[in-house]
């Protein structure tokens, strides 16, 4: 079948042949087309999301999976053979192999949100080997998106600030109103990010969210269980129903523990700040005091 | 069907006991909430002192409704609406009418009995929802003459008007159920004690609420079946508004947003999204399907024949992506790209967040040859249909050439909402702030919870709000 990707198809590379940056540059080649915000995507490196307008390359959501295809697309990897989980698990991972197409299985990508991020997944998943120097550029995943916000509401401020410079009357009073409740907001992100205790504490609400989803579904399977153990087999239909529920069950708390694992990195990395994540939160902190200080002039 | 005086003899003795263990087993429930799960009630004594104003000035039936979330919920609506002083009220202690396979088969022989008994002492007539056969009708129509008896005799009922845990988290005043109209009906002088209990963090449908929850409480007593009134339905309609009032009245006080939607638009003729498919849109590359669908979804996109395969893959997308959105709302956060966490059915025009189990309802608003509009609803308010309006708003507009899609949506969102109240008037009145990356929008200087969504793809911007 021919499908119009495939218009364009590139010579696949050993990823192992090539440097951490060498593979990067590919990625970032990669999504090219799908970049709606050209500016950003030709100055971009390794920490430029792949999303959103401001700071990103634009991409849409619906290209989402095209980012991770791409990168299969352009890769060769030794870890091709497919092994189950666990005995007579119907999951599998890969282990080495023949030499082959680079596979990222559902939910890898998970945090890969920036060219950067996606050489670390791969080096994280034993495609390439673990290259620190390199590591040590790209700005965590927890980052990418505390100083995303940063980015949307130091914008949102702005574009407000403008705004309420030209207008006159009733209209500028309620613009001022709105103004001020923004500035407030951007004074309160930056003190946030002003302070990795803080935002970890913040990340780790969402970690909490996420565990409590978790042991609810745990909770739920154990009903279930009970189920099945009160009807000792005395009802096929009703055992075969129970037993479907669990198999759901089970598939939900697959997911959940995925989604878990990632806000528990997300929580953990908050509250390690290095010196490149240093660097991006000063870049965004300038960004919001500039901001609110446009905002205060007119206010 | 009349009750044998067997089912009177085992009511009557039903009766008997429960009232000799209504102390000690009330004194457990306190006890077990409070010290096995840590939990509490805010402001209790005064809700406790204003309702049982009202039932003590009504000296006639009760029945119980509550909203329903959790497998606990009756022993929690008890456990609040019931202060220790008053556990010798008799007649106010309300019989429970729990889903016989939820609670009735439960484990082991030990611990099955243990809850059979627990539950025979609580007053509990078993009531089976599933099953259309005789032997089940005949189940459910026993159980309803029990109700309707131990009314008759003066006593309290306890049943949940949605008939079941609601799978998205929000009571739906505009379909009520009949069955507690015709109950008021055949019990002319009783009342509704309409309740509305409910943790702060309780999201979604569980089996009992996170530990440590502190649950606020709305209670009201209102009439049954008014004089004249025949026509159950127009009673049942009566209870569930006054528990949607309940109902936000409670999210008033709550911290995370009542009103949850969320759109996406999609612009079918942009290059891009056809780029996965054959030349004749019929078929499309099977690694690029699984990472968007469940097995479910795909097996009903490959009915799908012709250029219909790409509109539908993409009408599940769309879909996906608008309760992508709506869930945000609720601090639940799917990750960029977990297509598969949530499960789409297009023919019930519902959606499921496997994970939570939370479900969500959507619509297309826009469905034609250029571009798909989709917008879905967890909460707030009601998704509307071809026939009755819902509390979700919504727009779709061309950008004009040369504009930026995410600065024209902002802007297109803003002139809409102030379009839509005359209040407001003009945009230049609102403001759009980020709240963990969500938009929201700014009035007279506060964030109006009105769950505003954009969308944009190719030539088109969209954006949707509620206004209930």
């Amino acid at each position: 079948m021919a499908f119009m990707r495939k218009q364009a198809v590139v010579e696949a590379t050993d990823i192992n042949t090539i440097s951490p940056e060498e593979a990067e540059k590919r990625i970032t080649a990669g999504v090219k087309k799908y970049a709606t915000n050209e500016a950003n995507f030709a100055k971009a490196d390794a920490n430029t999301p792949y999303l959103g307008h401001i700071i990103g390359m634009g991409i849409e959501s619906s290209n989402l999976a095209d980012i991770t295809m791409s990168i299969e697309r352009q890769f060769l990897t030794k870890l091709t053979t497919k092994v189950p989980v666990s005995d007579g698990s119907a999951e599998y991972k890969l282990v080495a192999g023949e030499l082959g197409k680079l596979r990222i299985l559902d939910g890898q990508d998970a945090l890969a949100a920036t060219p950067g991020l996606s050489v670390k997944m791969l080096m994280d998943l034993g495609h390439m080997a673990k290259n620190d120097a390199y590591l040590d550029k790209v700005v965590s995943f927890a980052y990418i998106m505390a100083c995303g916000d940063g980015w949307k509401t130091a914008d949102a401020l702005k574009k407000m600030a403008a705004k309420a410079e030209k207008l006159t009357g009733g209209e500028r009073a309620d613009a001022i109103s709105n103004l001020k409740t923004l500035s407030a907001q951007a004074k309160e992100y930056d003190a946030l990010l002003s302070d990795a205790t803080k935002l970890a504490a913040a990340k780790q609400k969402t970690y909490q969210n996420d565990k409590t989803a978790c042991d609810a579904l745990t909770n739920e399977l154990n009903v279930v269980l009970d189920k099945i153990k009160g009807q000792g087999g005395a009802d096929a239909a009703a055992a075969a129903k129970l037993r479907t529920e669990e198999a759901e069950i089970r598939t939900r708390l697959k997911m959940s523990a995925a989604k878990l694992r990632v806000s528990q990195e997300v929580a953990e990395a908050a509250g390690k700040r290095r010196p490149i994540e240093d660097a991006k939160v000063a870049e965004v902190r300038k960004a919001l005091q500039e901001a609110v200080a446009q905002a205060e002039k007119i206010a | 069907m009349a009750l044998t005086p067997e089912d009177l003899k085992s009511l009557r003795r039903q009766r008997f006991v429960s009232r000799a263990v209504a102390v000690p087993l009330s004194l457990f429930v306190a006890a077990a909430a409070r010290l096995r799960f840590r939990y509490g009630l805010a402001d209790i004594d005064r809700i406790r002192g204003e309702i049982w104003k009202k039932l003590d000035a009504h000296d006639g039936p009760v029945i119980w409704a509550a909203n329903h979330l959790t497998l606990i919920d009756s022993f929690l609506v008890y456990w609040a609406i019931f202060p220790m002083s008053r556990v010798l009220e008799d007649r106010l202690i309300p019989w429970s009418t729990p889903e016989y396979t939820n609670y009735y088969k439960l484990g082991g022989p030990v611990k099955a009995r243990f809850i059979r008994a627990l539950l025979y002492c609580c007053r509990c007539i078993p009531f089976l929802r599933g099953g259309e056969d005789a032997a089940a009708e005949a189940w459910r129509q026993k159980a309803y003459d029990k109700c309707v008896w131990l009314l008759r005799e003066g006593a309290s009922v306890f049943v949940y008007p949605e008939a079941g845990r609601s799978r998205s988290g929000w009571l739906e005043a505009r379909r009520p159920k009949d069955f507690l109209g015709k109950m008021a009906i055949d019990v002319p002088n009783a009342k509704f004690l309409c309740v509305y209990l409910r943790a702060d963090d309780q999201i979604a449908t569980t089996v009992r609420p996170p530990e440590g929850s502190v649950f606020r409480v709305k209670c009201d007593l209102i009439d049954g079946a008014r004089p004249g009134e025949t026509n159950a339905r127009d009673v049942s309609q009566r209870l569930f508004d006054r528990l949607a009032e309940l109902q936000n009245e409670w999210w008033e006080d709550c911290p995370l947003p009542k009103n949850c939607a969320g759109n996406d638009v999609v612009d079918l003729k942009s290059p891009l999204l056809s780029e996965n498919f054959s030349e004749d849109l019929s078929d499309a590359d099977p690694d690029w399907l699984e990472r968007h669908l469940s097995a479910k979804e795909l097996a009903s996109l490959r009915e799908k024949t012709g250029a219909e395969f790409f509109r539908t893959f993409w009408r599940f997308f769309a879909a996906k992506e608008a309760c992508h959105k709506a869930l945000a709302r609720t601090e639940l956060v799917v990750p960029n790209g977990a297509f598969r966490e949530l499960e789409v059915d297009l023919f019930r025009r519902k959606a499921v967040h496997v994970s939570t189990g939370l479900l969500l309802e959507f619509r297309f608003t826009d469905d034609d040859e250029d571009k798909l509009h989709c917008v879905a609803v967890l909460r707030g308010g009601f998704l509307g249909d071809d026939e009755t309006p819902g509390d979700a708003v919504w727009e779709v507009s061309e950008v004009p050439p040369g504009a930026s899609p995410g600065a024209y949506a902002r802007e297109r969102a803003l002139d809409f909402i102030a379009s839509c109240n005359d209040e407001i008037g003009s945009s230049a009145k609102l403001a759009l702030s980020e709240d963990g990356g969500l938009p929201t929008v700014l009035w007279r200087g506060k964030p109006q919870d009105w769950s505003l969504s954009l969308s944009h793809s190719g030539r088109f911007v969209a954006c949707s709000f509620m206004v209930s």
